[in-house]
C-alpha cells in the first residue's frame, strides 16, 4: 500500500528525507524552542481559523460575536483562550529560541540569512500581536490600539500616512477593524507561512549549528528521528498542557464594549509591550525640553534600532568564533538588554495597577472604572484581582447580616480602592475591616463618605495617601446610609446600622 | 528524481534563439500581469481622501445651558452630536463630548501664550462667549482624560499626563496643553467645530477637520 503510494506521489521518500538529518552531539531539548514555536504557530493557525467560523469585524458586530464566541458557541471560550494564550505562548518561545541562536552565536557564517528570516518572523508575529488585540473591540481594545495607531502616526516623515493606511481614514472607524482583521488573519499568517518556509529551507541547507563551541561540526551526530523529534515533541506536549491548564482556569477576558466617549478606563498592554510602555511612562518624568526627543526615540526609533541591530548583528559581530568567552561584547549587551526589559515590564506593571486604582477615584466613574478592572484577571497583580472579585457585587467577605444594598453599592464604588474584603491597599488606600475610625462616630463616617477626604492618614500605625472623592451628589442619601451600614458590619466589624436620616441631618 | 534528458542537448541556433524569446516572453507575461494586479490592489488600500472642510456641529438648547454651568474652577462637560461616516455604515450622528471651562481671554492668555502668539497661534478664538471648550482627546496619544474634582485636574488614564482648568500641562509625558476647539455663536445658534490634531507634537498639526 505505502509502496504503491510512494510510486505515484513520492511521499514516503520525501518524508524519510525530511526525517533523516544529523543533530551534531546528539539530540537535546537545547534544540527544541523553535520548534515550539513552530508548534504554537500550528495551533495559532488551528484556532484562528475556528474563531474565523463566529467572528465578524465590523463597530456593531466585532464585541458582539467575540461575546456569543464566549457565551454561546459551545467550547468557544475555550478555543478564544487558546488563541489568546497561544499567542503569549508563541511570542515567549520566539523569545527564548532568539535568546538562545543569539548566546550560542549560531547566526554567524553562513547562517546570515537564516537569522535574518527569523528577524523578520519575529517582527511579524509582533505585528500578529498588535492586530489581534484590536479585534474583541471591547474597551481595552479600542484605547490599547487608539495609543498604538498614534505612536505609529507620530513617526517622522512616514507617520501621517501610516496612521491613515492603518485606520483606512481619518478616524478609527468600521473600516480600521476590517483593515486590522485583513492584516491579522490572512496578510501577516500568509507572510508568517512563507517565512517560515524559508526559515526552514535554509536551516536543512545549512544544517544544525550545534553548541556553542568552535569544533561543533566535527561532533558525533545523533539522530532527528526518532531521538530529537521525541524531544521537540515532550516541549511541545508541555507546551500545550500550559496553554490548556491557562485557558481552562484563566480564560480570556472581554471587557464593556468599545465606547470612544469612556474617559477613565485604564487600559493594559498586552505583557510582552509593557516594556515599550513602562518606556512612555518615564519619558513623562524628564525634564521638558528633552521630552519630545525620549519619547519619539521610546516609542518608534529606539524600537526600529534594535530591529535594524538585530538584522545587521551577523555583519557587525564578524568574529568567527563561536565560544561564549570570546564574545563578550554581544553577550554583555544581551543580558543588559534582557535586565532592562524585564526590569521594565516589571515597572509598568506596577504602573497599570496603581492608574487603575488611582483613576477609581474618580467619583462619577468608578464604578464603571472598577468593573473595567474586572476585564484583568489575567494580570499577574493580585490588586487587580481583588478588585475583579470586588467588582462582581458579591464582595468576598460579605458576612450573612450586611446589608445587601449596602454591599452592591460598596462592590460598585468602593471595592476598586479599599478592597473586596475591606484591606485597602498599603500607602495608598485605608483598609476598612478593623479601622476603629469605621466602626466610630457615625457622624464622622457619614463626613467622609459625603465630603472626602485629602491628604495623609493614620491607621492603626500605618500612612495612607490616597484621596477619597466626595460621594454626596454621585450617591444618594439612602445609598450613602446602605454602604456605611455595610461597612461598618463587614467582615470583622460589628458596629450598628446607619439610617438615611442620619445622612440627611450630616448633610445639612 | 528529475527527468531531465532535454537539457542534455543545446540545440540548433535558431532553437535557442527561441529559447531566449520565450524566457524572455514569460517574464513579460508575468510582469504585466504583476502590475495589472499591483495597480488596483495597492489602490484599494490606500484610503481615499476625505473632504476636510470646516463643519460646525450645534449644540441643542440643554446642551447651551449645559455649557453655560461650567465656571472657572468647575469645568463642564457637554455632549453634542457631530455627523461622522462610519465606513460602510455610512453617515450618522455619533455622540461626542467637549470640556467647557469659564475663562477670558486675559486669564487664558496670561495661561497659555504659546495659543495667541508665535508659531502655534490658533487660527481662531480660544475663548468665545466667555468659555473655552477642550477637545476631549488628551494631546499625548489620544486617549480620553477625565476631570478630578479633588485635584483640580484633569487626568489621563493611559500614561499620566495631568492638566489644570485651563488646559496648562502640569505632569505627565504630553507635549503640549489640551486643544482648545473652535466655539461660536453663529446668528443666536452656539455651535463647535471637531477638529483632531496630531498626537504627542508640541505645535498644533491639524489630522482631521469636521
Amino acid at each position: 500500500m505505502l509502496t504503491w503510494l510512494d510510486q505515484r506521489t513520492g511521499i514516503v521518500t520525501a518524508t524519510k528525507d525530511f526525517l533523516t538529518e544529523d543533530v551534531p552531539g546528539g539530540a537535546s531539548y537545547w534544540y527544541a524552542f523553535g520548534s515550539a514555536t513552530l508548534f504554537a504557530m500550528i495551533l495559532q493557525i488551528a484556532t484562528g481559523i475556528f474563531l474565523c467560523f463566529y467572528y465578524a469585524p465590523s463597530t456593531s458586530t466585532a464585541w458582539e460575536s467575540t461575546k456569543y464566541i464566549i457565551e454561546k458557541v459551545p467550547a468557544g471560550h475555550f478555543v478564544l483562550s487558546l488563541h489568546y494564550w497561544g499567542a503569549s505562548a508563541m511570542i515567549a518561545l520566539m523569545a527564548m529560541h532568539l535568546l538562545q541562536v543569539l548566546l550560542w552565536g549560531a547566526y554567524k557564517k553562513p547562517r546570515e540569512l537564516q537569522w535574518i528570516v527569523g528577524v523578520l518572523l519575529f517582527v511579524v508575529t509582533l505585528v500578529l500581536g498588535l492586530t489581534g488585540y484590536l479585534l474583541p473591540w471591547d474597551l481595552n481594545a479600542l484605547l490599547a490600539s487608539t495609543v498604538a495607531i498614534r505612536i505609529a502616526g507620530n513617526a517622522p516623515i512616514l507617520g501621517p500616512a501610516v496612521l491613515h493606511l492603518l485606520q483606512d481614514g481619518d478616524g478609527i472607524t468600521t473600516l480600521t477593524i476590517n483593515r486590522f482583521f485583513g492584516i491579522h488573519v490572512w496578510l501577516m499568517p500568509a507572510a508568517l507561512v512563507g517565512l517560515v518556509a524559508a526559515h526552514l529551507s535554509i536551516f536543512r541547507w545549512n544544517g544544525p549549528a550545534g553548541p556553542p563551541i568552535d569544533e561543533a561540526p566535527k561532533l558525533k551526530p545523533g539522530r532527528f528521528w526518532p531521538e530529537q523529534m521525541f524531544m521537540d515533541t515532550a516541549l511541545s506536549f508541555g507546551i500545550f498542557v500550559l496553554i490548556v491548564a491557562l485557558s481552562t482556569f484563566s480564560p480570556v477576558p472581554l471587557d464593556d464594549k468599545a465606547d470612544p466617549n469612556n474617559s477613565t478606563f485604564v487600559p493594559y498592554p498586552a505583557w510582552y509591550f509593557i516594556a515599550l510602555y513602562a518606556l512612555v511612562d518615564i519619558v513623562g518624568s524628564l525634564p521638558a525640553w528633552m521630552v519630545q526627543a525620549a519619547s519619539l526615540f521610546a516609542t518608534i526609533i529606539g524600537p526600529t534600532l534594535l530591529i535594524v541591530l538585530l538584522v545587521a548583528l551577523p555583519f557587525i559581530d564578524r568574529n568567527p568564533s563561536r565560544r561564549l568567552s570570546r564574545r563578550p561584547w554581544v553577550l554583555g549587551l544581551t543580558a543588559l538588554t534582557m535586565v532592562a526589559a524585564i526590569g521594565l515590564s516589571w515597572y509598568g506593571q506596577n504602573n497599570v495597577v496603581q492608574g487603575q486604582l488611582a483613576h477609581n477615584l474618580i467619583g462619577p466613574g468608578a464604578a464603571a472604572a472598577s468593573s473595567a478592572v474586572g476585564g484583568q484577571t489575567t494580570a499577574t497583580s493580585t490588586a487587580a484581582v481583588q478588585t475583579a472579585t470586588a467588582a462582581s457585587g458579591s464582595g468576598g467577605g460579605a458576612p450573612a447580616g450586611g446589608s445587601a444594598a449596602g454591599a452592591t453599592v460598596y462592590g460598585s464604588n468602593c471595592a476598586g480602592c479599599h478592597g473586596a474584603t475591606g484591606q485597602g491597599q498599603p500607602g495608598i488606600f485605608p483598609p476598612l475591616d478593623g479601622n476603629p475610625v469605621v466602626t466610630g462616630d457615625k457622624k464622622a463616617v457619614i463626613g467622609i463618605v459625603n465630603n472626602g477626604l485629602n491628604g495623609k492618614i493614620e491607621v492603626k500605625g500605618a500612612s495612607y495617601s490616597g484621596q477619597m472623592p466626595a460621594w454626596k451628589g454621585t450617591l444618594t442619601d439612602k445609598q450613602i446610609a446602605d454602604v456605611i451600614t455595610y461597612i461598618r458590619s463587614a467582615w470583622t466589624n460589628k458596629g450598628d446600622a446607619v439610617t438615611e436620616a442620619e445622612v440627611k441631618a450630616a448633610v445639612k | 528524481m528529475a527527468h531531465a534528458e532535454a537539457y542534455k542537448d543545446p540545440g540548433t541556433p535558431q532553437e535557442q534563439s527561441r529559447r531566449t524569446f520565450m524566457a524572455q516572453a514569460t517574464i513579460a507575461l508575468g510582469g504585466v500581469i504583476g502590475i495589472s494586479l499591483a495597480i488596483p490592489l495597492i489602490t484599494s488600500v490606500v484610503p481615499s481622501a476625505d473632504a476636510s472642510n470646516q463643519q460646525w456641529s450645534p449644540l441643542t438648547p440643554d446642551e447651551v445651558s449645559m455649557l453655560k454651568k461650567a465656571t472657572d474652577n468647575t469645568p463642564v462637560k457637554v455632549t453634542f452630536d457631530v455627523h461622522e461616516t462610519n465606513g460602510y455604515f455610512g453617515a450618522s450622528d455619533e455622540e461626542q463630548f467637549v470640556w467647557a471651562v469659564r475663562a477670558t481671554d486675559a486669564q487664558m492668555e496670561k495661561a497659555r501664550p504659546e495659543l495667541f502668539n508665535g508659531p502655534d497661534k490658533l487660527a481662531y478664538p480660544v475663548v468665545n462667549m466667555g468659555f473655552t471648550v477642550f477637545s476631549p482627546l488628551c494631546p499625548h496619544l489620544g486617549c480620553r482624560y477625565s476631570y478630578n474634582e479633588a485635584q483640580k485636574l484633569f487626568l489621563c488614564p493611559c500614561h499620566g499626563s495631568q492638566y489644570n482648568i485651563l488646559g496648562v500641562h502640569e505632569a505627565g509625558p504630553a507635549l503640549r496643553g489640551l486643544d482648545p476647539l473652535p466655539l461660536r455663536d453663529y446668528q443666536g445658534k452656539v455651535q463647535v467645530s471637531w477638529i483632531l490634531y496630531q498626537a504627542n507634537t508640541p505645535a498644533h498639526v491639524v489630522i482631521q477637520v469636521g
